[in-house]
Order: structure tokens, then sequence, then C-alpha cells
């Protein structure tokens, strides 16, 4: 299946609730609401066309105006890969879990939550993972964040 | 302490060759220098370098310098390698550990002031000492072995230098 019949199967299987974007360099980028998440992540690991069987990465983006949370999805036996993304606005930074999905969402959402401070719904152990256990300064990978000994780097 | 430094050649001009004199200070601080065993606390590329100055091209052991798996067998910790905030209680409580005398050398940049890691890092100790008192700096990204070994030799020097009364003053 090359790139091309990917990108016009997923949306002929999903029609509307996702958005391909073109900024997929290598792999399919397509947008998605943050309600489908795990619906739409569980029909790519069942259709048995996909078989997006492994989540490679996920991973949140701070692009200043919103929240992004990217999902990598990789299928081992029909070698595709795709990449997801959610938009979550400041306000409401909320996400359900994949955990029911792909179990090894488990550590990446606790990571998510921990430097981003977005929230993971129905997550089983979403506790300090990486961070000293006596963190109190807020969620550092945040652009807006700052702290006592964090030397930005200049601007050039 | 200027005699015991010269032993080889009052050795040979004792006659019968038998009796050395010196001070329990100097015989002393001769031993420490001599047998500074090191704690391995490689933490990232620095420790590379650090395995390197041990193996057979340089050979940390002609210092007299053996690395220990334990604190409490060691003098000496070499901090080779990033330190993040996470990993500082860890090193102060390693260094608790030791018993006295003991010596603390930072290797490479990161140790010293951050490194690579001084801007945009919310995860790394800008520098060991606020951790631990630093004995000798060793500047590089990470240093050459030879730096190494003359930082040990640097510390070396300063421990045949130390008096028994800077321990009674408790200045160490």
């Amino acid at each position: 299946m090359t790139r091309e019949e990917l990108t016009q199967h997923i949306i002929g299987k999903f029609g509307g609730r996702v958005i391909h974007l073109e900024a997929g360099k290598y792999d399919p980028l397509f947008e998605i609401k943050a309600e489908d998440i795990v619906d739409i992540c569980r029909q790519l690991k069942e259709d048995p066309y996909l078989s997006f069987d492994y989540l490679a990465n996920l991973g949140g983006v701070d692009t200043t105006e919103h929240f992004e949370v990217v999902y990598n999805l990789a299928s081992v036996f029909k070698k595709l890969r795709v990449d997801l993304k959610v938009i979550l606005p400041y306000d409401r930074a909320e996400i359900d879990s994949v955990i029911e999905v792909w179990p090894s969402a488990n550590w990446y959402e606790r990571e998510l939550w921990e430097l981003y401070g977005i929230n993971v719904r129905n997550h089983p152990n979403l506790t300090r993972f990486l961070l000293p256990d006596d963190w109190d300064q807020g969620y550092p990978m945040r652009k807006d964040w700052d702290a006592p000994d964090f030397i930005r780097m200049p601007e050039r | 302490m200027g005699v015991i430094r010269k032993l080889p050649a009052m050795a040979e001009r004792i006659p019968g060759g038998g009796i050395v004199l010196t001070s329990i200070e100097a015989i002393l601080h001769q031993g420490q220098a001599k047998s500074l065993w090191y704690l391995l606390f490689g933490t990232a590329c620095c420790a590379i370098e650090l395995m390197c100055t041990g193996a057979s091209r340089y050979d940390f052991d002609r210092l007299g310098m053996i690395f220990r798996p334990t604190p409490r067998q060691a003098d000496l910790i070499i901090v080779a390698g990033t330190i993040t905030k996470k990993m500082a209680p860890r090193l102060r409580r390693l260094y608790d550990q030791m018993a006295e005398p003991r010596y603390v050398i930072a290797m490479g940049g990161c140790t010293i002031k951050g490194g690579p890691f001084y801007y945009d890092s919310y995860a790394v100790e800008k520098g060991i000492d606020h951790i631990v008192p630093v004995d000798v700096y060793i500047p590089g990204c990470p240093p050459r072995p030879e730096s190494l070994l003359e930082g040990c030799i640097h510390l070396q020097e300063r421990i045949k230098k130390q008096k028994l009364s800077d321990w009674a003053d408790g200045r160490k």
C-alpha cells in the first residue's frame, strides 16, 4: 500500500472525522478531534488492511496558541506509518487515554501529563514520572514556563 | 616531608639501608595521595573518557587509582557527566556515605556549570558545587584522558601539602 493509497483509505474510512494535512513530510498526517481519538485509534488498529499495532511515539507540542498531541502509529506487518494530531485549546487541555488500544501509551501519557499539564482521562496511574518526586514548579515543557534557576536561550 | 619524597635516594645512602626518617604527617599524606581509590560515578559521555583513562593505554593504576564500586571503600568521587536535579540527592547521598578524608573531582563542563545544558534546561543542575564541595575542576567536553590525569596529579599534590592541623581545625 503506497502513501497515496493509505491516505485515500483512511479518508474513505473516516470521512469528515479526519482532516488530511499536507504538512506531513514523510508520513500522512491527519488532524482529528479530541473526542474521536480512542475510537479512531481502535479502528486503525483493527482494520485488517492497516493493522496499526504499534504506537511508535506519543508526544506533545506547545505552539504558544494551543497544545497539540501527536500520535505516531506504525504497522509492523503491513509496513505502514501514519501520524495523528489532536489540537487542544489551553483552557480545555484534556484528552482520553489510548491505553486500552495500545498499553505502551501508559508512560507516554504520564510524561504528557507531567511535562505539559495535559490531563489524561481514564489513565490508571497518572503519577510523577520523570521529574523529581517533590517537584512543584509547574509544567516545564510549556513555552511560558519559568523557574528561578532557568536560563532561557538568548534571542538571536 | 622532604625525606619521604626522596625515599629511593635516601634509602640508598643510609648505611645498612633499613631505616628511613620521616614524620607521621608526611607518610600519612603520601599514603593517601598514592592510593586514591575512586568511586565510579559516570552519568554521561565523560564516563567514556574515564573508562579510557582507566584502561591500559593511559593506565590510571600507575597513580595508585583503582575504581571502587561502593562509596564505603572510596576516597575520591570522580563525577563524570551531567547531574540532573533528580540525580543530585543521590550524588549527595553517595558523598555522605564515603569515609573521610574524601575528595571530589568535577570532570567536564556539565559538572562545573551545566555545560551545554546551561541554557534552556529545566532538568540539569548548574554545577555540582551546589551539592558537594569540589576539590578539582577539570574543564572539557569531555576532557581528554591527559586532562583527567593532570587533574588527579593536582589533587595528589594538594593532598601531600596537607597538614594534620587542617583536619583538627575543620578546614577540610
